[in-house]
This record gives C-alpha cells, structure tokens and sequence, in this order.
C-alpha cells in the first residue's frame, strides 16, 4: 500500500531526526558538564541515555515492519537501509556523551589541563560536526556529508597531537598522570565521536546519491568539491 | 484484537463436501471496518471459508456445515435468515472480473433496480457514487452506456466493486480480486479497498502474500482445512507463533 508506506517511512524518517536532535543535545549536555564541572548535566545525560535506547529499539522494530510488510525499492529502500545504520551511529554517540559525563567528577578539579591540552578546542570542533551531521541527513544534503567526512582528518590530527602533548606532559609532571590519563580516555571519545559522524555522514551519501563511499580514500568521485567543515 | 468490534462471528465451523471436510473446527472473529486477509496454499480451505460467509457453498450439492456463522450478530444459517438480504449486505468480488454484458451505469445500476428502485435521478446519484467510491468515476464518467466488457481488466474489476458498492453492503467478500491484473491496475484495486474499509469490512483471499502484508490489518493463515494462525498482519509477519504459519511466510513449504 503505497499511502500505508509513505507514512511509514515519514515516521521513520522523523523519528530518526528526533534521536538525532536528542543525542546532539545529550552530547553539548555532555560536554559542558564536563568543560564547567556541572554535575547537575551531567547526570541529566546520564538518565537520559535511557530515552536514546528506546529511539533505538523504535527505529529498529518500525525498520522490521516495513520490510517484513513492503518491498520497499530504490530510494525507500535505501531510507531504512541508511536509518537502520544511522540509528547504530547515533546510540554509539549517545554511549559516549553518557561515558564523557562520567568524566566531569574525576577531572572537576582539572579544567584548566583540558584547556591548555587543548581538549576543549578540539570538543568545540566534535560539537560542530555532531551539529552539522544530523543537519545533512534532515536536509538530505550530500554536499555538507562530504564536508563532515572530509574533516574527519582534522580531528584525527588533533587527536594524534594532544595525546603526544599529554604525555610530554606526563613525563614532565608525573603527579599529572591521574588526570592526563582520564584526558586520553576522553580525546579517545572525541575521536570515535568524530567517527560515528562519519559513518552517518557516508549513509547520507548512499541515501541521496546511492553510491557507496565508506572504505574510499576518493569518496566515489562525486562531482562534488568538499571543504572541510571545520 | 478485541477492543474493537467484531462484524463476523463464526464458531466450531465444520464444512464437507460429501465426506470430505474442507473446514475443521474454524473459530475466528472478524473485526469491524478491518481488512483481513486470508491466505494458505492452494486447496487449504480459505475461498471455501469465504463463501461460507455469504452461503455460496448453499449452491454446491452434497455440502453440510456445522457450527454457527453470526454477522453483526445475526446467525446467518438460521431457518429465518433471506439469503438474498444476506447477500445484499454481505458482495463479493471474485478473481475474473465478471461484468454482466450490459452498459457500466445498467451494470451499477443492477442492484438497486432489482430492490426496487427505478427513479431514474435515484439511479443517476446511486451510479455515481458508487463508481466514486470505487475510484472509476473520472475514467468512465463519458463512457457509461458503453458495454462494461469492452473496460481493460482492472476497470471491469472496479466497475464490479461498483456493483457491490450500490447495493449498500457492510461487508465485501473478495477472492483474489488483483490476481489477473497488472501491477498498477492492482495497486488501484488496493488502494481502494484500503480506503473502503473507512465505510465497510472487507474480507479478502490472495494468494500474494506481500498483498497480504501491504493492505491487511489482520490475517488468518489456513492449512488443510484448519487454521493455523490468526492475529494483525503486523504480528504474523514479523513474529509468527506457528512454526507452519513461518515456513509458508519465508516461503518454505510447499
């Protein structure tokens, strides 16, 4: 029934935005938690992961219904392959603004270390390509994926450049290790963040363009120039 | 399933041809305003099911039915029971489109002459509504003194959902109403029975399970005269109970 799947893939395609918009939320919650010691965010995130895993479980079982009772094709199929996918994505990013709160009690006492390591910087950047993720696939535009790919470099760069950082610092200062450690946990964080972002961003590629570019160094030669985003 | 109201009621219902039974103990309750589909292999039991709800099977020799049939409450194989009243309320749309070889507005306007209604403005309005509710109005609106016979395959199929619509039934009854239809006549034909089941409770046959699954709200599966499983299409398509009812589904059997 074509009306029957058109309001099902409505459905799915909201509901998506809505995890989307609550986990990029529960990640700015996240990190100013942890950037302004507020323990108060920090355990709104913490409770609130909950609401991410019914998102989850919803987008799967409304996945599983439209398949088991459509034949969706071409692009209706590629909407629920790509939501089944970014639905994975975003849960793993809500995990992890659940894991980055978790930090805001150990490192309270340390806020000025994460600005001089420059973690505060490079959780700004996250922030932004979290923002402009979900952005992409509420807009179904390809042009700013590959902007959120192209910049995945950035952050791994930033990554490889603090943890060198923390640990001169750690050698410099062994009274330092303790909180330098937690620092490594969290850029470890950031980086996956980074990396969830790009796996969304490369189903939104699919979904629009259906060309598969994840494992590709040329992102399927879309005749598209990407700036980096950040 | 039971918060909403049930249309057909049928208990222990036993059929045989002869000495063979073709139902075996069928209790199921059909809800109002709902499409349910009825699927199974060839031969399970599920277009005899279907003619039981409006005694079609009363016109094959050597059939006895037990159990009861009751619709909207009525027990429809009572002594006291018109079947032609029965049948007015209870239409049926079979496979082959069979339009008699009349004009479409003589083949709407069929039913309600039969009942007694000749004015001609009545029979105008009847007509065209009709043909609305069965989304064929704007393609036959300047052909209506054309023979019906003369429509393609999926305008004949509903132009004869027309016919059942203008007798005012509260329950359609289809057997593999799009089987002899290409895919987008067959949408159509789907498209209006989902939009019908607003007004009235249809019933349908198919042996497209993916028909099943697209336009249903519940499903009874049928095997050798039983059946096996009934419940909302969504619930028989993703979790099947029945080990029987998940091997037809997937394909498996037969």
């Amino acid at each position: 029934m074509y009306h029957y799947l058109e309001e099902e893939l409505d459905q799915l395609k909201t509901k998506v935005i809505k995890m989307g918009s609550l986990v990029e939320e529960q990640i700015d919650f996240a990190m100013r938690s942890l950037f302004e010691s507020n323990f108060e965010l920090a355990k709104i995130v913490i409770e609130r992961d909950a609401k991410v895993d019914k998102y989850d479980i919803k987008i799967d079982k409304i996945c599983q219904r439209i398949f088991a009772l459509t034949q969706p094709v071409a692009v209706d199929l590629r909407l629920i392959m790509s939501a089944l996918k970014i639905n994975n994505d975003l849960e793993r990013i809500g995990d992890i603004a659940v894991n980055i709160a978790e930090r805001t009690e150990p490192l309270k006492d340390h806020i000025e270390l994460l600005e001089n390591m420059g973690l505060l910087e490079m959780a700004g950047k996250v922030k932004i390509i979290i923002n402009k993720t979900i952005d992409s696939f509420v807009n179904n535009d390809h042009e700013l994926a590959l902007g959120i790919i192209r910049s995945d470099d950035v952050i791994d760069n930033m990554e490889k450049d603090i943890f060198y950082r923390l640990i001169a610092k750690m050698e410099k200062d062994p009274a330092s290790i303790n909180p330098c450690a937690h620092c490594i946990t969290l850029l470890r964080h950031f980086e996956r963040l980074a990396d969830h972002a790009t796996n969304i961003a490369e189903e939104v590629v699919f979904l629009v363009d259906a060309k598969i570019i994840k494992h590709r160094k040329d992102l399927g030669n879309l005749d598209v120039k990407p700036e980096e985003i950040i | 399933m039971s918060i909403h109201s049930i249309k057909i009621e049928v208990s222990e219902l036993n059929l045989f041809y002869g000495k063979i039974q073709a139902l075996k103990n069928i209790s199921i309750g059909i809800e109002s305003n709902k499409i349910t589909a009825l699927i199974g292999p060839s031969g399970c039991g599920k277009s005899t099911f279907l003619r039981t709800l409006n005694r079609m099977n009363d016109l094959i020799n050597d059939v006895k039915i037990t159990g009861k049939v009751l619709i909207d409450g009525k027990d429809i194989y009572s002594k006291k029971t018109d079947v032609v009243d029965l049948r007015r309320n209870v239409g049926m749309v079979f496979q082959k489109s069979n339009p008699f070889p009349k004009s479409v507005f003589d083949n709407v306007a069929y039913g309600p002459r039969i009942n007694g209604i000749h004015k001609k403005e009545w029979l105008d309005d009847i007509v065209e509504t009709s043909l609305k509710r069965a989304a064929i109005w704007d393609e036959v609106k300047d052909r209506l003194s054309d023979n019906a016979a003369g429509l393609s395959g999926g305008q004949q199929q509903r132009v004869c959902i027309a016919r059942a619509l203008a007798v005012n039934p509260g329950l359609i009854l289809m057997d593999e109403p799009a089987s002899a239809l290409d895919p987008i006549s067959t949408s159509k034909i789907e498209e209006l029975i989902f939009t019908l089941k607003k007004e009235i409770t249809i019933v349908i046959v198919t042996h497209n399970m993916q028909q099943a699954a697209r336009v249903s709200d519940n499903t009874a599966y049928f095997l050798n005269g039983e059946m096996v499983e009934y419940g909302t299409t969504r619930k028989i398509f993703t979790e099947p109970k029945d080990e029987r009812t998940q091997n037809y589904i997937t394909g498996k059997f037969g």
